[in-house]
């Protein structure tokens, strides 16, 4: 559903088809419209293998490897602590920004992620859903102490996390030097959707440029595990 | 029931409200005889001068005007009794009052005609709020259900209901708005918004609607009809995480908006163990002419004869069937489809537990039939006779039916084609059990055949409780 996904989802869903690609394992993309409700935890994006479902990057990797799929296998123990843990940064930084930018900012909301949000349901469920969507985000937000910061405050925080990846890349290929890993994954689903969606203004996207090693990898990436399929850009 | 005074002698006076209705066209010429006011009215002819209702509180009286109306045209005593009696009856069945007396008296005053009558209706309303409590155990769920009930809110038979269910797994409500025609009771209109939650463990999935309606019922001739509009916002979901993709690719959101009319012909002489008459019911549903996400045209019918047989044995049969063709290109919704089996239609399977299905969760289909012969009798030795053991029967019968997809490019007789290869069918007999007018239960031991690969049967001794039976 090109006119209904919206950043956030778009960004999530882009990590684990890049995760997949990494791995070498063939995937198919599939949009529907009712894929929030058909995931078992009500996120997307969810992987369906045989007659199994998972759902979100971390359960995945799980699954990937019990299934005899890893690429992180060759980190040490403190490697793979630091991976946690700029993958936290990005969950906590990278995606709650995108979530606060798209929901909690009143014309963003208003001309793009409600119009897209109910795009595919008749009137007045499209608006009701949209406005419960909003309003969930809306609370979890309070909930975790965002729901008094303003735009500018939050551009700034994007503009610290991309800093502190910047610096862990440096001029690395990638974050652990030759090894693609999931958190390589990670980080190029969001910057790369960051760096392609058009919101009501383009100052996200200019926080992530002004990092060019971010560009050159996001460029990187796109080319070597996607260069057969054009990326959905919106 | 109710007593009908038919007083004679009394010589005061009737106070209550005139209804100023004019009986002048009604009246006979005056009889030029001088009859004793103490004379006895036997089956003479009588006229009736005046009807009055004593009692009324918030009821308006032009409501009241057409029900006793008719009480004018009798023509003697007995027929003044039996027409007073029927106004009893119908201004019970209005549902504004608790009890309705009739006094039939002489006419009284200056206008008064030697063998005129007054007619008084004393009615006791009900009162303007009644409220019920209960609690519900069931399906490992326990709940909390109150009820309001405001009856004859603005004075003309319009009733209000509100009922809450609170339990430990879904909360639901229903509101309701009654309000009938007045002088043609059986015309009425009807708006209801609700929100209920079902759960379906047969296809694995539970669902929420929130929906608003508005009907509209009226007879025409021998048939019933309502037309109803309906809005539904429906939201399914999986019931366990074991659920089969199938199922778990129709849940999320969707709105219904559906027009809908349904005939029904209801010649039988009782609801649950009719001894003759038949049963037609024929209701089509357009959904998505109106709004809305589903876009399909639904169509089934039902239809039962009875007839009596030697010994007090009744033989019954039924037959039931729909189709259900998506319109706009979209597929069917699991929500809008048929299901078969169970203890109340083809017996002898699992409920619901016909047709196509998917890692066991059964998804309905598109096209159904269903039939039934039954053969009624009372319990052998007839233990209670007269009392207890005449909501009792046994039963001997025989189901067959059958639950698919059709491919719409197809023509009829492919589908005609489909519907009857692999027929499911059962035979059996059991026990069935009258509750009130409505319901009945069932237990039965039964033989199911041709059973097709997928469905879940029941063989062996079933039990049933329900409304509507195959």
């Amino acid at each position: 559903m090109d006119d209904q996904i919206l950043l956030s989802d778009h960004a999530s869903s882009l990590s684990v088809q890049a995760y997949l690609r990494m791995c070498g394992l063939p995937i198919q993309v599939v949009c529907r419209y009712n894929a929030e409700y058909m995931s078992p935890s009500g996120k997307i994006p969810f992987i369906h293998v045989g007659n199994q479902v998972v759902s979100e990057l971390g359960p995945v990797v799980q699954f990937t490897k019990a299934k005899g799929h890893s690429l992180s296998d060759s980190l040490d123990d403190v490697q793979r602590a630091e991976m946690k843990a700029y993958m936290e940064l990005v969950y906590n930084m990278l995606l709650t920004s995108e979530l606060f930018v798209q929901w909690c900012d009143d014309a963003t909301a208003g001309e793009i992620s409600r119009p897209r949000y109910s795009s595919p349901y008749s009137w007045p469920l499209g608006n009701i859903l949209a406005y419960q969507k909003q309003w969930e985000v809306r609370r979890k937000m309070n909930a975790i102490g965002w729901g008094g910061k303003t735009l500018e405050q939050v551009y700034e925080d994007v503009n610290q996390c991309c800093q502190a990846l910047s610096q862990r890349l440096g001029t690395q290929p990638y974050f652990f030097n030759k090894q693609a890993t999931e958190l390589d994954a990670l980080v190029f689903g969001h910057l790369f959707t960051i760096l392609t969606t058009r919101l009501t203004s383009t100052e996200l996207a200019e926080r992530v440029k002004s990092y060019s090693n971010l560009l050159s990898f996001c460029r990187r990436i796109e080319q070597t595990y996607f260069e057969d399929k054009k990326l959905m850009k919106d | 029931m109710g007593t009908v005074h038919a007083k004679s002698l009394d010589p005061l006076p009737m106070h209550g409200r005139d209804l100023g209705v004019n009986p002048d066209d009604l009246m006979e010429p005056p009889e030029q005889e001088q009859e004793s006011k103490q004379e006895v009215l036997e089956n003479k002819d009588v006229v009736v001068q005046h009807v009055n209702i004593q009692g009324l509180g918030r009821t308006k009286e032009d409501l009241l005007g057409y029900e006793i109306s008719d009480v004018f045209h009798a023509k003697n005593l007995i027929d003044v009794m039996k027409r007073a009696h029927v106004a009893r009856l119908r201004l019970l069945r209005l549902g504004v009052f608790k009890e309705v007396e009739v006094l039939i008296d002489t006419s009284e005053g200056k206008d008064a005609l030697p063998n005129g009558l007054d007619i008084t209706f004393e009615v006791t309303e009900i009162k303007r709020l009644t409220g019920s409590y209960n609690t519900m155990v069931g399906n490992n769920e326990g709940s909390m259900v109150l009820g309001l009930k405001l009856p004859n809110v603005f004075g003309r038979a319009e009733k209000v209901t509100f009922q809450f269910s609170y339990g430990t797994k879904e909360t639901s409500y229903g509101l309701s708005f009654f309000k009938p025609q007045p002088g043609y009771f059986e015309r009425n209109f009807t708006l209801n918004l609700y929100k209920v939650t079902g759960q379906f463990p047969w296809s694995s999935l539970k669902e929420t609607d929130r929906g608003l309606s508005a009907e509209l019922n009226f007879p025409l001739g021998v048939t019933s009809h309502t037309l109803k509009w309906e809005g539904v916002w429906r939201e399914l979901g999986c019931l366990a995480r074991s659920a089969s993709f199938a199922v778990r690719e129709e849940s999320g959101h969707s709105l219904k908006s559906a027009l809908s009319h349904s005939m029904s012909i209801d010649l039988r002489n009782s609801a649950i163990f009719p001894n003759r008459g038949a049963l037609l019911r024929i209701n089509q549903e357009l959904a998505g002419y109106t709004g809305g996400d589903a876009s399909f045209l639904k169509e089934d019918f039902e239809l039962q004869l009875n007839r009596k047989l030697f010994w007090d044995s009744v033989l019954s049969a039924s037959l039931w069937g729909g189709m259900l063709y998506p319109l706009r290109g979209q597929p069917s919704c699991i929500a809008d489809r048929f299901y078969l089996g169970g203890p109340t239609s083809v017996r002898g399977f699992g409920m619901y537990s016909i047709g196509p299905q998917s890692e066991g969760d059964y998804l309905g289909g598109e096209a159904y039939w269903a039939g039934g012969v039954h053969l009624y009798t009372p319990l052998p030795f007839r233990p209670g006779k007269g009392g207890f053991g005449d909501l009792f029967r046994t039963h001997f019968f025989l189901n067959a039916g059958n639950l698919c997809n059709l491919n719409y490019g197809e023509g009829p007789q492919a589908h005609l084609q489909r519907l009857a290869e692999c027929i499911r069918w059962s035979y059996g007999a059991g026990i069935v059990l009258r509750l009130g007018n409505i319901a009945r239960l069932e237990l039965n031991y039964c033989v199911p055949m041709g059973v097709q690969s997928g469905d879940r049967i029941c063989d062996g001794v079933q039990f049933g409780a329900g409304i509507r039976f195959l």
